[in-house]
């Protein structure tokens, strides 16, 4: 029978188990990785590089796990943390390039392979309302849980996600019609 | 209506086009930068054995160097053959009660 999360935290607790805690990288790490290629738009060897990072520290902090909220919600803190950090380390600013975005908004402007591809329109969205849409939307996280991986106020997070879709809404539809 | 309808599509379609990554790879490369397990330093054993010494050390010297022991013998070598029989019955009742009420519980965890 397979072990749930908790009982893979308690092993890596009580045992340091170092299998218990693979199995809960193989459980995982699609979602985080997905996550993360996201956040960076798809620059896939930095997400990779991020989502190990985000593991090794899972591992040296699972301490602080108290259980309060799902352990994926809690890996979600930690990746979201690193890419932050990451971010802030290469002065990229939490957002967007406007001139960039404004171009790849113009339908005329984008690839028309690309057109229709709802994760390429997801890319164009400015971080804060990317992160809320990928949390809530994609990955099914509560509105209150994504306030707390993403560390703001959990009116802020509904206004994203709404800010978001209408936003990925207009530009599949300015596509469809281009 | 309809923007309901195309809220729900475009969850559904955001949930359907999240891919599965594959692992290649990924779990090992993390367990192999994993810190080198901690040692099991486990002080259980060592207390343990300390606290039982010291006690037994504790109840010889008050006990007048262990003679209860050989007058709870005596008493008991010179018990009437009944008594003798109705405690083995009970010793080895209570010992099955406890065998079994163990069994149980690794069936029970193993389910």
């Amino acid at each position: 029978m397979p072990l749930n999360d908790a009982d893979l935290v308690a092993r890596v607790l009580v045992d340091d188990d170092h299998h218990a805690f693979a199995e809960l990288v193989r459980n995982h790490q699609s979602a985080v990785r997905g996550l993360l290629r996201q956040l960076t738009r798809t620059d896939l060897a930095l997400a990779d590089d991020l989502a190990q990072e985000t593991f090794l520290r899972a591992y040296k902090n699972i301490r602080s796990f108290r259980g309060e909220a799902k352990f994926s919600t809690w890996l979600y803190r930690i990746a979201y943390n690193c890419f932050r950090e990451e971010a802030r380390k290469r002065k990229e600013l939490v957002g967007i390039d406007e001139s960039r975005l404004e171009a790849e908004h113009d339908p005329q402007t984008v690839d028309p392979a690309l057109k229709h591809d709802l994760m390429h329109a997801l890319q164009l969205l400015p971080l804060p309302e990317r992160s809320a849409i990928l949390l809530c939307c994609q990955n099914g996280l509560s509105h209150d849980e994504a306030a707390r991986v993403l560390e703001i106020p959990l009116g802020t997070v509904k206004t994203n996600v709404l800010r978001g879709r209408e936003k990925l809404k207009k530009t599949l539809a300015a596509w469809s019609t281009a | 209506m309809d923007e309901q309808l195309q809220e729900d599509w475009l969850e559904r379609r955001l949930r359907e086009e999240m891919p599965y990554i594959d692992d290649a790879g990924f779990t090992a490369r993390v367990v192999q930068k994993l810190p080198a397990a901690r040692p099991r330093h486990s002080y259980r054993a060592v207390i343990l054995i300390g606290i039982t010494l010291l006690a037994s050390v504790i109840a010889y010297l008050i006990s007048d160097g262990g003679r209860f022991l050989i007058v709870e013998a005596y008493r008991l070598a010179t018990l009437p053959v009944f008594f003798v029989g109705l405690l083995a019955i009970c010793g080895s009742l209570a010992l099955t009660a406890i065998a079994a009420s163990a069994a149980w519980n690794n069936v029970r965890e193993q389910r």
